[in-house]
């Protein structure tokens, strides 16, 4: 199991899980899916020292009110990384987190080891818009997140017609996440306008990892991640959406740890 | 008399919300037309028929009130009336950028009025952020934010330095400014969220209750709102509560109920989906789990006339019914302003015109007289 505890980054809490043994690894979670330490985490533990901190107003995490957009995140992270005493890492981001893996690669390069973005936000297509995150119904959410449908955690969102039919700490903690997701990407939704040309300064090694059926960021968007980092590789999982870290967390640990080995 | 101008024209077939993704290719201009003109002919006629005032609100990309900018009907409505109030409420603040805009067309109103404009704020429906783009997570910092600016336009000589969080003014001056001093009334609809409640008492505005709840729903917010007020330090007086609810009168009771139900039910199956969406940040949790909480009790999920009748979601019968259920729910929410919804739906002009009158001459006087000569039947 991993450690729990709260670190303080410039007056915010963050909560944040540390588990398994070698060299360090943070880890950028989704809108809520894997704040929790899960599956893909221990496998990615058993050759790492991962850190999983939750984002600001995510979990135990408090802070929100001084987020206004990316920028602000970018910045809480490479903070928490000087809190840390982290020079430079590994850095594996999905969805979400995926975003702000990619951002911070792209302004602060030297701080990033390698890079694994995994069915990331960030990026803008007119052609394949992003899903919807936030006006969706549970059942809705679940059609455009999982490619297996009967999936435990796509039955449990099928199964619900509104978040009130959760137990309310559960759907207190979803109603945060949102609230805080929203505050970086409501508007331009979900991806930063400038990050597109700015991926040219990436210098870590980059790989990047996509849901062949990701209904909410579909796979161009991987596509487009890969051919705008220089030297990006990409790997599509098939039977697989927009959650490889719930969906498939043996082939994503698998992908991510042979990238991560390499020199 | 409150007025949503709403679209009757959508397809029998047609199943979906009726906002933010209803198919504008619904929408019809030469039905427009017709409407907006029978609309306003209600609204005015209200005046010799002896109501207080009329109210109008701001919705967007919906069927369910083809009011997007408010203003221009309440600007009309100055120039055609002469003695009834204006209630605009609201406009919602955080979609105007900046938001000096709303102090301007306000005072414009005002004027044009001789001092007759309720200035209703709100902070905009859910589905608003939606169509317009605002984040919602920022939506009470806006608002709060853009009210004081516009109560300092109204309070402060001009011009002045604003230097908020979202909005950044060099030089504040707004020209013209309202007749009424300090300022126009202040009205502040809302929805049951503990953080509207707070404010308004707080602020010592008025706070209307958004209706289609079931009557237990407004009984529990005002008595918090009484609550908050006694927090404050002060009691709540009755014109600080607003009770907005349909009501249709006709000669006997079934016949109201046989003329009305069809259009209340247009209104509740057709116009309300999607008017509940809750988006991010738009209330606390804490907010958001009460009002889904309240759900159930909301006109969009009953489905039988007798639940319509028993939570008092709309108030329908002969003249003596209607009395009688108006003053006991007048007296139960304590409430001293009534705004009656007398159009609903697809209620047509020829049945909204009877109702109007019947209300206006074998309700409102009693109701006046129930209530007494300071209560005002807008």
């Amino acid at each position: 199991m991993p450690a729990r505890r709260i670190v303080q980054v410039a007056g915010k809490d963050v909560r944040l899980l540390t588990g398994g043994d070698g060299p360090p690894l943070l880890y950028l979670h989704a809108v809520g899916a894997d704040v929790d330490w899960l599956e893909i985490h221990d496998r990615l533990a058993r050759h790492f020292t991962v850190h999983l901190p939750a984002h600001p107003g995510f979990a135990e995490s408090t802070g929100i009110e001084q987020v206004d957009g990316i920028a602000d995140v970018v910045l809480h992270y490479v903070d928490l990384l000087g809190v840390l005493g982290l020079r430079a890492v590994p850095v594996v981001g999905a969805s979400f987190g995926g975003w702000i893996a990619a951002e911070i690669a792209a302004l602060y390069p030297e701080r990033v080891e390698r890079l694994v973005l995994v069915d990331a936000l960030g990026l803008w297509i007119d052609a394949a818009p992003i899903g919807e995150l936030f006006g969706s119904t549970p059942p809705e959410l679940a059609e455009v997140l999982f490619h297996d449908q009967d999936h435990p955690l796509a039955q449990m969102l099928r199964a619900m017609t509104s978040i009130a039919d959760v137990p309310e700490d559960f759907a207190h903690a979803q109603l945060k996440a949102l609230e805080a997701a929203a505050k970086v990407g409501w508007n331009p939704y979900m991806h930063d306008p400038k990050l597109e040309v700015r991926l040219r300064r990436v210098t870590a090694p980059t790989l990047v990892v996509w849901g062949r059926e990701d209904r909410l960021v579909p796979l161009v968007y991987g596509e487009r991640y890969r051919d705008r980092i220089p030297g990006a590789g990409l790997e599509v999982l098939p039977r697989c959406g927009h959650l490889p870290a719930i969906e498939r967390p043996a082939e994503l640990a698998e992908v991510a740890l042979d990238f991560l080995a390499q020199t | 008399m409150f007025h949503l101008m709403p679209w009757p024209h959508l397809p029998e077939s047609y199943a979906g919300p009726a906002w933010v993704k209803c198919p504008n290719a619904f929408y019809d201009g030469r039905r427009g037309h017709a409407l907006y003109n029978r609309y306003l002919d209600e609204l005015v006629r209200a005046e010799a028929l002896g109501f207080d005032g009329v109210c109008v609100n701001e919705h967007h990309a919906n069927a369910y009130g083809n009011m997007p900018s408010p203003n221009l009907i309440a600007s009309i409505l100055a120039r055609q009336t002469e003695r009834m109030r204006i209630a605009v409420v609201g406009n919602a603040l955080p979609l105007y950028n900046p938001p000096l805009r709303v102090a301007e067309e306000y005072a414009m109103i005002d004027c044009i009025s001789g001092g007759r404009l309720i200035a209703g704020m709100v902070v905009g429906g859910g589905p608003e952020y939606y169509s317009n783009g605002i984040n919602p997570a920022e939506a009470r910092e806006r608002f709060s934010e853009a009210l004081d600016l516009i109560v300092r336009c109204w309070t402060e000589p001009g011009p002045f330095v604003h230097t908020g969080k979202h909005y950044k003014l060099r030089y504040v001056n707004p020209w013209p400014t309202p007749v009424q001093k300090p300022h126009p009334p202040i009205w502040i609809p809302g929805a049951g969220s503990y953080e509207t409640m707070d404010f308004v008492a707080r602020r010592r505005w008025a706070y209307m209750g958004i209706p289609y709840f079931h009557k237990r729903i407004f009984k529990r917010n005002f008595d918090y709102f009484r609550e908050a007020c006694a927090k404050e330090g002060y009691a709540a007086s009755p014109e600080q509560m607003g009770w907005l609810v349909p009501v249709y009168v006709a000669e006997t009771d079934a016949r109201a109920r046989a003329e009305f139900e069809p259009h209340l039910w247009y209104f509740a199956r057709k116009l309300l989906p999607g008017i509940n969406v809750s988006p991010p940040g738009y209330t606390s949790p804490r907010s958001a789990l009460k009002m889904l909480g309240a759900f159930g009790d909301f006109m969009l999920n009953v489905g039988s006339w007798d639940e319509i009748v028993d939570g008092a979601y709309a108030i329908v019968g002969s003249p003596a019914t209607v009395r009688t259920q108006m003053a006991e729910m007048i007296h139960w929410l304590g409430v001293g302003n009534v705004l009656t919804l007398l159009q609903l739906g697809t209620l047509p002009a020829d049945l909204t015109r009877r109702n109007m009158e019947l209300f206006a001459t074998e309700v409102l006087p009693h109701l006046r007289n129930e209530i007494g000569p300071r209560a005002a039947a807008s």
